[in-house]
């Protein structure tokens, strides 16, 4: 029994820490509703849902305004957007909530562009003015974020070279993840060093300069095979040896030796000699 | 020229009154913390380094459910009371946010909430024995 109860416990504790930025912005938002229908004149809800309803419907208007104001901003080839485009918002919210506002035909009166004639700016205006302040329940830590990150504490400041980047975007996932790091064990995997080239010479770098993978124009005969690593233990090499005698038997009839594919189980094994630099097959 | 001069200076007023509420909302403080709206602000791709565009919209929110709250608060005064013998129970009152004055409220402005009256185990569940053959 003590153990289940111990059990019961680590899942309760565990259960906050596991709350997604979601749910913790959700709940933040249902105390701020709450304290807003207090000071209407409620003293209480019915059930959970139904103050779960209007938390939701107070979210959805938050992002209709923010969605409505980003697309009047965008239609103007803007990313940051102003108040032109927050009343604009507001305008349409308030156009799809009621019939008909007054002042809603001057908003874009060319002779004057002031937007104080608007009714829904001019209600906010005077709900400023008169409604009492009702700061939120408990203060929330402030993180110090430049710019507009919308407050979001998972995003890094970005560095010099990302100022590019618009602050909304997601941060880019750590490099370590796509970039695989360059030892000096990587250099010698390179095939013209590896044990596949037969009789490999040295290639001698020029000072500051780095082949880069180029041939040079003139180098020596290089041969070399390219089949299963035998040394890993899978898979036979007779197969090598039985193209090293076929090349010992051509070599007298042709300048050039080639040989051609073999598939043997799942591998290829190519045996060529390269001359100056050309390959056949 | 006089229209001139008076168009003028009205744009003057107006544009002197759209200062002072913008400044107006750099004193107030809404119910609705300002790191909370950005969070919403930034989901939807709301992008304004201006405090002051994020305090209106917080302003504009905090007033629409004030009004959806006032207005449920309305229906639930409308509804006539019970007799209540007890003077004491009379007195206090006490005013419940229901799902029905919600609705009711959000419905003049554009949102439908409403609860289904019933659950039912089947789509068939409830219907006559002829017309569920069919």
């Amino acid at each position: 029994m003590n153990k289940k109860r111990r059990r019961k416990a680590r899942v309760n504790s565990e259960a906050p820490d596991d709350q997604s930025a979601a749910e913790f912005s959700f709940s933040l938002t249902r105390v701020a509703v709450s304290q807003i229908c207090l000071s209407v004149g409620y003293t209480s809800t019915d059930t959970s849902s139904t103050l779960n309803t209007l938390t939701l419907i107070t979210t959805k208007f938050l992002q209709s305004i923010a969605e409505l104001a980003a697309s009047f901003s965008n239609s103007a080839n803007r990313t940051e957007a102003n108040l032109f485009d927050i009343v604009n918002g507001l305008q349409d919210t308030a156009l799809s909530t009621s019939d008909c506002f007054p002042g809603g035909s001057t908003l874009h009166n060319t002779e004057s562009h002031c937007l104080i004639k608007s009714a829904v700016l001019r209600n906010l205006s005077d709900f400023v003015a008169s409604a009492f302040e009702i700061p939120f329940a408990k203060p929330l830590p402030r993180l110090e974020t430049s710019g507009s990150h919308g407050g979001d504490s998972t995003r890094m400041a970005r560095s010099p070279e990302m100022r590019s980047f618009p602050a909304w975007l997601p941060p880019f996932p750590d490099s370590s993840l796509y970039l695989e790091p360059y030892t000096k064990e990587r250099s010698d995997h390179l095939w013209e060093n590896s044990d596949s080239v037969i009789g490999r010479e040295t290639f001698v770098e020029t000072s500051g300069v780095r082949s880069s993978g180029r041939l040079p124009l003139r180098r020596a005969s290089v041969r070399f095979k390219m089949g299963r690593d035998c040394s890993n233990g899978g898979g036979s090499c007779k197969s090598d040896t039985r193209l090293e005698r076929r090349r010992d038997d051509n070599d007298g009839e042709y300048g050039r030796e080639f040989e051609a594919k073999k598939k043997i189980g799942e591998e290829y094994i190519y045996c060529a000699d390269i001359d100056a630099g050309e390959w056949n097959m | 020229m006089n229209h001139g001069q008076q168009s003028g200076e009205a744009k003057h007023e107006d544009d002197a009154a759209l200062t002072e509420f913008l400044a107006s909302l750099m004193d107030y403080t809404p119910t609705i913390p300002d790191d909370l709206v950005e969070h919403y602000l930034a989901k939807s791709g709301f992008q304004c380094p201006d405090v002051r565009l994020i305090r209106l919209v917080a302003v504009a929110t905090q007033k629409f459910v004030a009004d959806v709250a006032s207005d449920a608060l309305q229906h639930c005064k409308a509804r006539p009371a019970p007799v209540v013998k007890d003077k004491k129970q009379q007195k206090d009152k006490r005013l419940v946010l229901t799902m029905e004055d919600l609705s009711k409220a959000l419905r003049e402005y554009g949102v439908n909430v409403k609860h289904p009256e019933y659950f039912a185990d089947s789509p068939s569940t409830g219907m006559d024995p002829a017309t569920r053959e069919e």
